[in-house]
């Protein structure tokens, strides 16, 4: 194993592919984190609901999810999902591909709901029972109560393992570089199988996956400390 | 009394009937067939050992406890009826808990303003004044700002009884308002409380303030085992008890 300044200078003459890497890292992440939110978000409700139908369906799909690796995942969402969706021949910023961006984000969300449900159900029923009753008493509905009274108190308390859920699903977008997402990993091969330089590409990586979790996790202490306002007396 | 004959002749403004809830496929029976009245600016004080189902009466008022079976007729409308909008009702009937349950992660302001502007869609502006205006009554004007977390529990329930005046209900009911109270704290929120009594506002209130019933209550329901024992005017209740069970649960509790 050698490192050497001079290997990373030959490696930084395709910075360029790290930089779009990163932008398609945090494209994938970001949609991700919201699209995966939105589905966890609906996977806790129906958990929570007094219907049967949908406490099972929520229940059999976080089980299926968690109990099965991203990989297998992701294998069959781009695979076997999208080979009969024909989806617009387009990039994004110029070079990300839709046609593979697309299924990497459909199955990290997929995953990412499946996991983030659970922590948002815990949320949800973390928060005392007298809080809705107080709620309803005032003649607030059930939807109004979980989005003014109930999900704030509980987003507060799960913050932490939220924010964890952010930072980790920075970190295994890089799985999609599989099925040829040009992520940073994607970068990595790219600069390997121009330069012959095998470890160089992979600390750039590692330190570019850092810049970007390690801001994620502190921004996200930081609206810990200001959501606790209400704790201080 | 002359305020009872005057009452006699008003219109209830809930009529309760064969109300039961029952738990566990009716093994337990918090409520066994309760028929009752309220009617408009009595103040009806619930007392009964505890296990009795007087909370579980009073919380299934508003539907916080669906019962099993009865009906439950609310300013003229059936709110037991399925098709019944619960929340139109809620809205008119003011609830106090043991627990206060403030909201924490609100101001005390915003406690008081989150149900007018999202309920009955009241202007920010106008709710806030009208909040102010109740604090000010209770005293804690100068708190508007904080936490309830930085409230002691006396002010928190006085915040949490003006908070239900906020929807300007028709009935106010009150579960154990001053059970969960440090003892010196009590008195405060009772004083509210009789003021309210005083200012022609329906109450029903389950407590185990017998001070508080003697002094305030125009009528007293002792309940036990889900079922209603005895009921009458205070005086007659305290003074002149009929039933041996409620002769048994006052010599306890008066000792």
């Amino acid at each position: 194993m050698s490192i050497s300044a001079e290997g990373f200078e030959k490696v930084l003459r395709y910075a360029e592919l790290f930089r779009q890497g990163m932008i398609c890292t945090v494209s994938i992440s970001a949609l991700t984190v919201f699209f995966g939110f939105f589905l966890a978000l609906l996977l806790a409700i129906m958990r929570l609901s007094k219907v049967r139908i949908f406490k099972f369906v929520a229940a059999t799909y976080v089980e299926v999810i968690r109990a099965t690796p991203m990989l297998v995942q992701l294998f069959i969402v781009y695979l076997v999902v999208f080979s009969g969706i024909k989806l617009p021949d387009m990039t994004i910023f110029g070079f990300i591909k839709f046609d593979r961006f697309f299924p990497g984000v459909v199955a990290l969300a997929l995953n990412s709901g499946a996991y983030t449900s659970e922590i948002i159900r815990a949320g949800i029923q973390s928060i005392d029972i007298g809080q809705t009753e107080a709620a309803r008493s005032l003649g607030l509905t059930q939807f109004q109560n979980m989005r003014l009274i109930v999900l704030p108190q509980a987003i507060k308390n799960i913050l932490p393992a939220i924010g964890n859920e952010f930072v980790t699903i920075i970190k295994e977008s890089s799985i999609c570089y599989t099925i040829g997402v040009q992520e940073i990993m994607y970068g990595v091969k790219a600069a390997q199988s121009a330069t012959f330089i095998i470890a160089e590409p992979l600390l750039i990586a590692a330190a570019l996956y850092f810049v970007l979790t390690f801001p994620t996790s502190k921004l996200i202490g930081y609206f810990e400390r200001r959501m606790r306002r209400g704790d201080i007396r | 009394m002359a305020i009872s004959d005057n009452l006699a002749e008003k219109e209830a403004l809930i009529s309760v009937s064969g109300l039961k809830k029952y738990y566990n496929k009716g093994k337990i029976k918090a409520l066994d067939g309760i028929d009752a009245e309220i009617l408009p600016g009595e103040v009806v004080v619930v007392i009964g050992p505890s296990g009795s189902g007087k909370s579980t009466f009073l919380r299934s008022l508003n539907l916080l406890e669906p019962p099993t079976e009865g009906t439950i007729v609310f300013d003229g409308v059936e709110i037991t009826d399925r098709h019944c909008d619960i929340n139109l009702h809620r809205q008119k009937m003011g609830m106090v808990f043991q627990h206060f349950n403030l909201f924490p992660h609100k101001t005390i302001l915003e406690n008081m303003t989150i149900a007018p502007v999202h309920v009955k869609h009241m202007s920010k502006k106008e709710a806030e004044e009208k909040a102010h205006e109740l604090l000010k009554r209770v005293g804690l004007d100068d708190r508007w700002n904080a936490y309830p977390i930085q409230l002691s529990g006396g002010q928190k329930q006085r915040v949490a009884i003006v908070r239900a005046l906020m929807m300007e209900p028709q009935v106010m009911l009150f579960d154990e308002p001053t059970s969960a109270l440090d003892p010196e704290m009590v008195g405060e929120v009772l004083e509210v409380m009789k003021e309210l009594a005083l200012g022609g506002m329906t109450m029903v209130v389950v407590t185990h303030e017998m001070g508080f019933a003697k002094e305030v209550g125009s009528r007293v329901l002792f309940m036990e085992s889900g079922r209603l024992i005895e009921e009458g005017t205070p005086k007659k209740i305290f003074e002149h008890p009929e039933s041996p069970r409620l002769q048994d649960f006052l010599s306890k509790i008066l000792q």
